[in-house]
């Protein structure tokens, strides 16, 4: 071959490089689901049948929030089913969600998995088929015993990923959590208020710590989510739960830019305005806001509940929780039940997996949970939990539950919520939106993610 | 066509397609091979890819369906682009334009003056560039706290009322990130400088001053001049980074407040990793790299000159 030919080929070489990515990207990979496949569960999974089919290792991918609970389930788990070996790994929450539905789509997925409700997360695990549906698994063990069905649907999904808040059930947590109110209760003795129960007697609380010269609420909302927290708990008071979930899950028709998402979004900007969150909360991250809280900063602290181990700890135990309820009693916010559990559509140990989830909800391991701070949905609200903050957020997220009063998470409701809202919300308390823009702001965004998801839904064909 | 056993004519050997066939051109070809293999594996190839991908819309996952240019038809109606752009210009002036004329202050008066432990301070004012950016990101967090040492300096001297959530604030925190850039790319500037101004020969400086030149006129009429070359990787260098910055942005404020300090980076990284909109995050990247490389460019040309 003369030397011209070389540089033909060696160029051709490289143009067949470049081109060899060219294939449609995603073909020949997953494509979406049509339901389960494979193997059903009748009935509650015997020791028998987990034993089976030998050494097994089961693997499990999961948020490094549930360090504590996997370190406290796997032994009992490996001794129970002595065949199965089970090899854990943790993620930072924030590193989980944009691995996991890649960690997912691999030749080696793990067996179980924890993803997060909407259409971020658990929307591209569904679509792709990733997960296998638990409709079966739920009938074998009850779990629509222990659940309100206002609180499955967030696990819900159509098999083809398109709409959430209807369909099979994907997911399962043992666990709830949700944004209520955290006070200092050597603050509030010393200003003489009682820790209140109401949002009457909670904004009265507030305008009497500004009063005494005291920073009313620690906020830091440099991630922008926590500020919209903060309206999502006051929202919760004037607009049904339901028509959050619905417009969360995208029913059509549905709008925030209704008049109690206004109100709320004025009743927190006038908070701002009135210095209630004190200075520079935009600089300050959500982890620093909890710190400042427990050295003494603010009088209350609107956050998660999943703080309260933290700040039981770092306060010394002069810290309390509570959920403002509505006029009529009930109770109303944002939150959710735990990251859901999914089960691997490829996974090749099903009783396993099965068994794991199992000990996972059963009554039996809700003590444990509650031991490690979480607040167990399971074990029929008689856990006791070792320290009183933890057991107010346990009581009343009970009650949350039976009220049907978990909103869900605003952000939810499309892939780019999250960020909308954060940015939002910041101009809103900064006084460069009103209300109505905020709300609008929202809408706009809700309207287009549909839009796009019917387009979507035309171009493949399927159903919008 | 030319066969390669033909020696071609030598006026015509250094121009053309035909040079390539010459002879003595082989064995360097041979050499660059490595490189060039490597470099089209790992840049040509994804730069490809991602091109051939933002004709699609792609969750990453599943089939992506052809949408041509629709993506990019997206992204000339996103109105939230053009204030990212503006953004990353502000940028610039943080990133390229301080540094490099900060980098030019401090070679020309090291270079002047004889400064004990020279080698300490300049591997002290580089050590920015080596810090892995969320370690800086983290560090300027805490010194710009409300809480933290700038404000307490602040109101240590009596300024309090300037102090503020530096990174919080809507009117501060676009230079606040801008100087963390400038505090970053400073040394790296003035460390190509100072090797640039070792090699101009000392000749120049001494006619300079037997013509009467103070320092200030020696700097624009010997130092400037010579430094054209580096003045250009330096500027090249530190666009780029203003470009396509996002780790130290999306690390100290995610782009916040409200969107006062998003730039395009930011919209690829939450396309690609967040709202799996793979094909729209694709056809970003290539927008990007396409301004990155027209702007280095004309860096190039307009700079360095001839020279190059």
């Amino acid at each position: 071959m003369n030397k011209l030919r070389w540089t033909g080929a060696a160029g051709l070489a490289l143009t067949g490089l470049l081109v060899s990515g060219c294939g449609v990207p995603g073909a020949g990979g997953t494509t979406a689901s049509s339901g389960v496949t494979g193997p059903r569960i009748t009935q509650p999974v015997t020791v028998q049948e987990v034993a089976k089919p030998g050494p097994t290792t089961l693997r499990v991918l999961a948020d490094s929030g549930e360090d504590a609970t996997l370190k406290a389930l796997v032994p009992m788990y490996e001794k129970k089913y002595p065949n199965v070996k089970v090899e854990v790994v943790t993620k930072g929450f924030d590193d989980l969600m944009k691995t996991v539905v890649n960690s997912m789509s691999g030749t080696d997925a793990p067996d179980l998995v924890q993803g997060n409700q909407g259409y971020g997360t658990d929307g591209p695990l569904v679509k792709a088929g990733l997960i296998r549906p638990l409709d079966d698994v739920m009938r074998a063990y009850g779990w629509e015993n222990t659940f309100t069905d206002g609180a499955l649907k967030q696990y819900r999904w159509t098999p083809d990923g398109a709409v959430f808040g209807s369909g099979s059930l994907y997911g399962i947590s043992p666990a709830t959590e949700y944004v209520g109110v955290f006070y200092n209760t050597d603050k509030l003795a010393k200003l003489g208020i009682k820790p209140p129960t109401t949002y009457a007697e909670f904004t009265d609380a507030l305008a009497r710590a500004e009063a005494a010269g005291q920073q009313p609420i620690m906020l830091g909302n440099s991630e922008k989510y926590p500020a919209s927290q903060v309206i999502g708990l006051v929202q919760a008071q004037n607009v049904p739960s339901r028509d959050i979930r619905s417009w969360i899950s995208g029913v059509p028709g549905a709008t925030i830019a209704d008049q109690g998402t206004e109100a709320a979004a004025r009743t927190v900007q006038d908070w701002a305005k009135r210095g209630w969150f004190g200075n520079g909360y935009d600089g300050i991250s959500s982890d620093d806001a909890v710190a400042k809280f427990s050295h003494g900063q603010g009088v209350f602290l609107v956050a998660g509940s999943w703080n309260a181990p933290a700040l039981q700890q770092s306060m010394n135990g002069h810290v309390g929780f509570t959920l403002p309820a509505r006029p009529d009693g009930t109770r109303a916010t944002v939150g959710s039940l735990g990251l859901g559990w999914h089960i691997s559509s490829k996974t090749q140990h099903l009783p396993a997996a099965v068994a794991f989830l199992d000990m996972l909800m059963s009554d039996r391991f809700a003590q444990t949970l509650a031991d490690v701070g979480r607040t167990p949905v399971t074990g029929q609200g008689t856990v006791k939990a070792d320290s009183k903050v933890v057991d107010q957020v346990n009581g009343i997220g009970l009650k949350l539950l039976a009220d049907d009063g978990q909103n869900f998470y605003l952000d939810w409701a499309s892939t780019t919520m999250l960020d909308t809202i954060g940015s939002r919300t910041q101009d809103l308390l900064a006084g460069r939106t009103s209300p109505r823009g905020f709300a609008e702001g929202l809408q706009n965004n809700w309207l287009a993610f549909q839009q796009q998801q019917r387009q979507d839904a035309a171009a493949a064909g399927g159903t919008p | 066509m030319v066969r390669a056993d033909h020696e071609p004519p030598a006026h015509r050997r250094r121009h053309g397609l035909r040079a390539w066939a010459g002879r003595q051109y082989w064995p360097a070809l041979w050499y660059l091979l490595p490189a060039a293999i490597v470099y089209t594996l790992f840049v040509l190839r994804p730069l490809g890819q991602t091109a051939w991908i933002s004709l699609f819309r792609w969750d990453g996952l599943t089939e992506g369906r052809w949408v041509g240019l629709g993506n990019y038809r997206a992204l000339l109606s996103d109105t939230r682009i053009p204030a990212a752009i503006g953004h990353s210009l502000e940028f610039v002036v943080f990133y390229a334009l301080l540094p490099v004329a900060l980098g030019l202050f401090l070679a020309a008066l090291m270079s002047r003056i004889r400064v004990y432990g020279l080698s300490f301070f300049r591997a002290v004012l580089f050590l920015p560039q080596i810090l892995a950016t969320v370690v800086v990101a983290v560090s300027w967090r805490w010194l710009y706290d409300i809480d933290g040492p700038l404000n307490a300096a602040l109101r240590a001297v009596g300024l309090g009322s300037l102090a503020r959530a530096w990174l919080g604030d809507y009117h501060t925190a676009l230079p606040s990130v801008g100087l963390v850039g400038t505090w970053v790319m400073y040394g790296l500037c003035m460390v190509l400088f100072l090797a640039g101004t070792q090699k101009i020969p000392t000749e120049l400086y001494e006619s300079a001053r037997i013509d009467g030149c103070g320092p200030v006129r020696e700097f624009f009429t010997v130092t400037l001049p010579a430094l054209r070359g580096e003045m250009s990787i330096a500027l090249v260098l530190t666009i780029t980074y203003a470009l396509r910055n996002f780790d130290l942005v999306w690390n100290t404020t995610t782009g916040g407040p409200g969107t006062s300090t998003t730039v395009p980076s930011v919209f690829i990284y939450q396309g690609a990793f967040l709202t799996h909109e793979v094909g729209g995050a694709a056809a970003i990247s290539v927008c990007l790299t396409a301004v990155v490389l027209m702007v280095t460019g004309l860096v190039m040309r307009l700079v360095r000159g001839k020279e190059g």
